[in-house]
């Protein structure tokens, strides 16, 4: 039987065995620093208009109160630190490597300096222009690009080899970087060292456990009191624990740090590996040259227009024009609130002050171009129709088994050589064999 | 060994950070200890929560579904028409349907102790499953609740194709269902709070679902009604949750206060019954 709260209780006994945590406030260090991370306002917003009546902010206390947990564990741009939490257990440090955050980190060819800082600055110099320094996917770039460059804070990724919601393995970031993704903005990095790229691997899931923590702490706003802070550092030197105000403290040491931080966020990282999806050997008539060849892309052609359930959004001619009016889950955390019609640019032009960038609809691929974003090897297909494309409409083919699963692949990667005539009457004739 | 704040001294920061550095705290495990004892025995008794929610006031006008004209528009038509929204569903006398009623997790509730009334929905492998269906591109039931651990059985009556597509804060499962297709998930992690269902290719259908380690959890019911049975004695916070109004502040509950959250105290007896009769929230507080 699964019981969930044993690790929990586990994680509480560990973290108020010893817990020892430390506050960093941002201000008081001589010269402020020159690049800091951005508060994610546009969720702020959203929380607001969800739980506060008639255009109330939260106070601004309560955004000084996130920068400063955030800072605490997770540092600045300049000095990024691998969230640490239980003195005993470091899951994080399972995850994350403190050398190569720094590598990454830091202004452009940054150099060892007396604070034995030693930062180059990678992420800055390759990909803080379109992602931000935030990881917020709205650098100086980002509004002339289509699609946008992925916000990283939802921490939600496209092209993976786990199912959704299982974090990437290292690997399929690594290859993300090296082949780039087609069709998008995002170029190949395979010119760069290898250590570099394990750099940036490294940096781009540290901004993503940020941003999920502060998406996290965010939410947790509609749960206080008018008034209290989300933790209660006052109560944290009362030595009796039956005091009201130190139980609540420890309360929410427990659900912010243990539960938000390290159940939610950091842990969900650690054993990406054992998440893969498999993908079964592809069976001989993928071979082009193949005698069942035709049999299987024709088998693939009938499952696009039926089990597939593919026509509804590629399209029945496969441009991709079929449903054309839904949003990816970066732009739906957002236009959901109260009030907002993402084709009405009036009801949302707070959201847009706020650093949203204006919706746009997720387009359907269109499967005879030839480009696949998430890599055009069978496997790679095979895996985007088996288990979806997290963050967008595209749902799993949970119904079909594996070898239909291949003849869609097979279809699909015939699609680009076949003529729009021919694909159109591929309709036709799939309905005619489906009438008998 | 040396403490985190011990080591983020050594770390090299400028003195006037560490001078503002807030706290450092060690504490014993001892609360921890009380609490696991009081997780695993309980001897004593159970009791029942029920009430009715209605609507006072002015319904908010509800919108027609966005069902568009569309090429699956017929199979989405419910008796021949357009159907009204359903995530305000209101009886001719106020009721109100779909508010979670919820044992509220933090604090007391953490680690209540669990009828073995509900060890079966917390078995992956149980008989007792639960489905969500889509009729007439809706989802059936609108608003689920679902143990943490527990399997759903997503199911497409409908002769379109749907997807159905659920979204919590830690789970996911985008599942393509072609018409007549069904298709068994479990939802592992528990939130405070509930998720989404949507189809994304019918992007007017939008469920409600909450996933959630501790049983006591009730929907309302198209009479207003919700009951949750075998809660253990004692004193317990219970929190009230719509779409259309989040956290039913507002909601007047006789005899008790509703805090901001939503949330209300009740002491439940062993082998008693607390009904917290008919209560009313405004009409106008459900706009999200």
């Amino acid at each position: 039987m699964r019981r969930l709260p044993d690790n929990r209780l586990k994680l509480t006994a560990i973290r108020l065995a010893a817990c020892c945590l430390a506050l960093v406030g941002l201000a008081g260090c001589g010269e402020p620093p020159q690049t800091v991370f951005k508060l994610n306002s546009v969720e702020l917003l959203k929380q607001e208009k969800l739980f506060l009546s008639g255009g109330q902010s939260f106070d601004d206390r309560y955004s000084t109160e996130i920068g400063t947990i955030l800072t605490a564990f997770f540092g600045t741009p300049d000095q990024p630190r691998v969230p640490k939490v239980l003195p005993e257990e470091d899951p994080a440090a399972e995850v994350l490597s403190q050398e190569k955050l720094d590598a990454a980190a830091g202004p452009v060819l940054s150099t060892l300096g007396d604070n034995g800082y030693h930062g180059k600055g990678l992420y800055r110099e390759h990909c803080a222009h379109c992602h931000g320094i935030t990881g917020d996917g709205a650098g100086r770039t980002a509004r002339s690009l289509n699609p946008y460059p992925r916000d990283f804070r939802l921490g939600k990724f496209k092209f993976k080899s786990t199912p959704l919601r299982s974090m990437p393995t290292d690997d399929d970031m690594m290859q993300l970087l090296v082949k780039g993704v087609p069709g998008s903005s995002m170029p190949s990095f395979r010119g760069l060292l290898k250590s570099d790229l394990e750099a940036l691997v490294d940096y781009v899931k540290y901004l993503t456990m940020r941003g999920q923590y502060e998406r996290y702490l965010m939410a947790e706003l509609s749960n206080l009191e008018e008034g209290e802070p989300l933790i209660n550092l006052t109560a944290s030197g009362v030595q009796d624990e039956d005091d009201p105000a130190k139980e609540k403290y420890l309360d929410s040491m427990f659900d912010l740090v243990g539960e938000g931080l390290v159940e939610d966020v950091v842990e969900r990282w650690i054993d990406t590996d054992d998440n893969r999806s498999e993908v079964p050997d592809a069976p001989a008539a993928m071979l082009l040259d193949h005698p069942d060849h035709q049999a299987l892309v024709d088998q693939g052609r009938v499952l696009y227009y039926t089990g597939g359930n593919c026509a509804q959004c590629h399209g029945e001619s496969v441009a991709g024009n079929g449903q054309t009016e839904t949003f990816d889950d970066w732009t739906n955390e957002w236009i959901k609130s109260p009030g907002v019609d993402p084709f009405a640019p009036a009801t949302y032009a707070d959201f847009t002050a706020a650093g949203a960038l204006p919706p746009r609809p997720i387009l359907p691929r269109n499967l005879s171009s030839g480009e696949f974003r998430g890599g055009g090897q069978p496997e790679d297909i095979y895996l985007r129709i088996a288990n979806g494309i997290e963050g967008t409409p595209m749902p799993a083919a949970a119904t079909l088994e594996s070898d239909q699963i291949w003849a869609l692949v097979a279809y699909v990667k015939a699609l680009p050589f076949i003529d729009v005539d021919q694909r159109l009457r591929h309709k036709s004739v799939n309905d005619n064999a489906i009438a008998k | 060994m040396k403490s985190f704040f011990g080591r983020l001294v050594q770390a090299k920061l400028c003195p006037t950070l560490i001078a503002s550095m807030v706290f450092s705290i060690a504490v014993t495990g001892m609360l921890f200890a009380a609490q696991q004892a009081s997780a695993v025995m309980f001897d004593g008794g159970w009791g029942t929560l029920k009430g009715q929610i209605v609507v006072k006031g002015d319904v908010p006008e509800i919108p027609l579904e966005n069902v568009g004209d569309g090429p699956d528009k017929e199979a989405c038509l419910v008796d021949g028409v357009v159907p009204k929204d359903d995530n305000l569903v209101v009886g001719e006398e106020g009721q109100l349907r779909d508010v979670f009623v919820m044992m509220v997790t933090k604090g007391k509730g953490e680690n209540a102790p669990i009828h073995e009334s509900y060890d079966a929905e917390a078995d992956e492998d149980s008989e007792d499953v639960l489905s969500i269906d889509n009729v007439a591109c809706r989802f059936v039931p609108h608003a689920l609740y679902v143990r943490a651990g527990q399997s759903v059985k997503l199911k497409n009556s409908d002769t379109v194709g749907h997807n159905c597509h659920i979204i919590t804060f830690t789970n996911e499962h985008n599942i393509n269902l072609p018409a007549g297709g069904d298709v068994d998930v479990v939802l592992e992690n528990s939130h405070k709070t509930p998720g989404q269902v949507k189809c994304d290719i019918h992007k007017w259908m939008d469920g409600v679902i909450l996933v959630r380690d501790n049983p006591y959890v009730a929907i309302t019911d198209e009479q207003g009604n919700f009951e949750i049975a075998n809660v253990p004695e004692g004193e317990w916070e219970f929190q009230f949750w719509h779409k259309k109004g989040a956290y039913l502040k507002k909601l007047k509950v006789d005899g008790y206060k509703v805090s901001r959250k939503g949330i209300i105290d009740v002491k439940i007896e062993s082998d008693g019954e607390l009904d917290l009769g008919k209560m009313e929230v405004p009409g106008n507080s459900l706009n999200k």
